[in-house]
């Protein structure tokens, strides 16, 4: 199975073929990958180095941590490559907000239509005795928001949709 | 000459302790019971019940719902869990109900003794004007600043005379929590009606007051023990400035900057300043340190702080046997100040927050937990693995400390400890202990309250990532969707599967038969 696999901004072409032989870029490699405990952390032992990482996925985005650093990749099989290209390459982030824990919402700061940027504050959310703003993960304009300031809201719950800017 | 209590009443007993608080600093003072061979209750809300406290206290008592002030700030409820199981000494703690002088006197009006300072001072301290009135009469050195009570035009009209920057601060205040620093004038009415809201919502006081924002100054605090027979000694200091909005992160004693002379002199000042207030029992004088080693009281912590272990490691005192051996109304064991603290400590506090997501909180069961040890490390915890955190509290939930002869040697043991803790589970802070290990400006000592925010980055290395790093990453991303995609594969064609694990079954059962 041939996989194309961006870290940071950097690509690579993995080959994994069914005995489980790697080759990076044309090159093999050795290596051992061991799930430790079914929820993330996994143990790497290559030919120069043991190491622990912990790897997170989502819809095949990955956020991979080693050693206090965090690496963001994606992985995508020759098919999918093909298909993104046809959409105007890879990767692109979600436009929508979700409450990354449960909490309250103390202010709504942006209206449906208004324009933001990335980074800008769009919620403010209560949770653990402190107040912490959201922030739009795209640029766009706001276009729907399913909170509103009083309202309890759980874990993974909707908040906001940015769509992508209109030209 | 009758000095205090203890002389009038003769000493305290103390038979059995409730602690009136949760998570590692439950924990903390039920080890120090333990040590003295005083047994412990543990009170816990619905949310608590598996707690660690819970399982290390010798008796527990439920006492409400999640939210604190359904549980842990239900004063009358506690009493009567002191009541209930023959507890005649109440420890609080930090946090919660430390800081409450109605509290403390209501637990001695009912006849226990309460392991902390007297009401009176905790009351003094607790209003930031009336500490800074009591202390100015000790020559204690203040930042400039405004009296509270005043309005929003008169307070626009103060920060113009004492200079921008300015810093409003919540009268009711503490953990950073209705604090805002102000750059211009223009950005004044925003601060101040977001600082008297958040005030409000924490404290049910919105009442807010200004201070003069000292620029690149360090927190320095000086741990003060006095008990009742007049005695009073300072156990030398703690470099706090390593924080993120108000939060202290991490903690060192001594600090790079203080030499005998200085700490002496400062020393005398936290001395004085305790005594201001009568002061007994543990306390901690946090100042601000600027550039040119000038120092500035900020305010007086009524109570056992969390970062006391560090001052523990290089003192060789154990903090909370001293409160209670105080509050027994026992002579402490400390006769002289610390001016040349043993070796170099540091904390590191683990919070469930995500460095890469702007430190936002996060909760959920631990999965998996490794916790350090090995030479010169202490992890003073609340958790377990399976253990759960839940919204209701504080995100602290574990503190990594290291003892070493220099400074050097203590950070060394923090990189080595940080790189063995693994938690998993939920998100927490370990990652920007390990990058902030890496700064060399924290490692040179070249710190201030705003290094954090202004000199720190979690997404920018001062040392390079090599290309072996991201060739891991990719390799470990690829493998784990190639897993994956395999995994799901087997379970489109299970049907076999499915049926031979029947058979299993239908097979084990017939043989147990």
């Amino acid at each position: 199975m041939k996989y194309i696999t961006t870290i940071n901004d950097k690509k690579y072409e993995i080959d994994i073929d069914a005995h489980g032989n790697i080759t990076v870029n044309g090159e093999a490699r050795y290596v051992d990958f061991l799930a430790l405990d079914g929820g993330g952390l996994y143990s790497v032992i290559t030919d120069k180095r043991s190491l622990q990482v912990v790897i997170e996925e989502e819809k095949s985005n990955y956020s991979i941590e080693v050693e206090g650093r965090m690496f963001e990749g994606h992985v995508f099989d020759e098919r999918a490559v093909l298909l993104a290209q046809k959409r105007g390459g890879l990767g692109g982030g979600s436009g929508e907000v979700k409450s990354p824990m449960p909490g309250l919402i103390v202010a709504v700061t942006v209206e449906i239509g208004q324009p933001v940027t990335k980074g800008q504050t769009v919620v403010i959310l209560e949770s653990m005795k402190m107040q912490n703003e959201l922030k739009a993960p795209v640029d766009g304009l706001i276009q729907s928001i399913s909170v509103q300031k009083g309202q309890s809201v759980e874990k993974g719950a909707a908040l906001i949709i940015i769509a992508p800017p209109q030209e | 000459m009758v000095r205090n209590t203890a002389e009038v009443k003769g000493i305290n007993k103390i038979n059995k302790v409730l602690i009136a608080n949760r998570g590692e600093i439950a924990v903390r003072i039920i080890r120090a019971c333990r040590d003295l061979g005083i047994p412990t209750v543990g009170v816990y809300s619905d949310v608590d019940r598996t707690a660690l406290h819970i399982r290390y206290a010798d008796q527990a008592v439920h006492i409400g719902a999640p939210p604190p002030r359904e549980s842990y700030l239900r004063m009358e409820k506690i009493i009567e869990a002191a009541k209930l199981t023959g507890a005649d000494a109440i420890h609080p703690g930090y946090g919660f109900l430390a800081e409450n002088a109605d509290f403390a006197q209501l637990v001695m009006d009912e006849g226990l003794t309460w392991i902390g300072p007297p009401p009176s001072a905790i009351a003094t301290m607790g209003d930031k004007h009336s500490a800074r009135m009591a202390v100015q009469k000790y020559n204690v050195p203040l930042v400039p600043g405004t009296e509270a009570g005043l309005s929003d035009e008169d307070l626009f009209r103060a920060a113009e005379r004492i200079g921008y920057p300015v810093l409003i601060k919540a009268t009711a205040g503490g953990g950073g929590k209705g604090m805002r620093a102000v750059h211009k004038p223009e950005d004044f009415a925003e601060a101040i009606a977001t600082a008297r809201r958040e005030a409000e919502s924490a404290f049910g006081n919105g009442d807010v007051f200004l201070e003069k924002l000292l620029v690149n100054a360090r927190h320095i605090e000086f741990q003060i023990l006095a008990d009742m027979h007049g005695n009073i000694v300072h156990l030398g200091e703690r470099e706090c400035s390593i924080q993120r909005r108000h939060q202290k992160l991490v903690e060192e004693a001594p600090s790079v900057v203080l030499d005998e002379e200085l700490r002496e002199r400062m020393g005398q000042m936290a001395i004085n300043a305790a005594r201001s207030v009568g002061y007994v029992n543990a306390g901690t004088i946090e100042c601000l340190v600027d550039k040119d080693k000038n120092y500035y009281f900020l305010e007086m912590n009524t109570r056992l702080q969390v970062e006391h272990p560090v001052t523990e490691l290089v003192t060789g005192v154990d903090l909370v046997k001293e409160q209670i051996r105080i509050a027994r109304g026992r002579q402490m064991t400390p006769t002289e100040s610390v001016l040349q603290p043993r070796g170099w400590a540091m904390e590191c506090r683990i919070n469930a927050e995500d460095p890469y997501a702007n430190f936002m909180p996060s909760t959920g069961k631990i999965t998996t937990l490794i916790t350090p040890s090995g030479p010169g490390v202490r992890v003073d915890s609340g958790i377990y693995g399976g253990s759960e955190i839940t919204p209701y509290y504080d995100s602290m939930i574990a503190k990594l400390i290291t003892w070493g002869e220099t400074r050097s040697e203590a950070m060394l043991r923090m990189r080595r400890a940080l790189a063995e803790y693994t938690i998993m589970g939920l998100k927490h802070n370990i990652p920007f202990h390990i990058n902030l290990l890496n700064s060399f400006k924290f490692i040179a000592g070249q710190i201030h309250t705003k290094f954090v925010e202004e000199n720190f980055s979690m997404t920018t290395y001062e040392t390079e990532v090599s290309e072996a790093e991201y060739e891991l990453a990719a390799i470990a991303a690829t493998l784990y969707e190639h897993r994956k995609r395999q995994l799901a594969g087997q379970v489109v064609s299970s049907g076999k599967r499915d049926a031979s694990n029947w058979r299993w079954v239908s097979r084990w059962e017939r043989l147990q038969k």
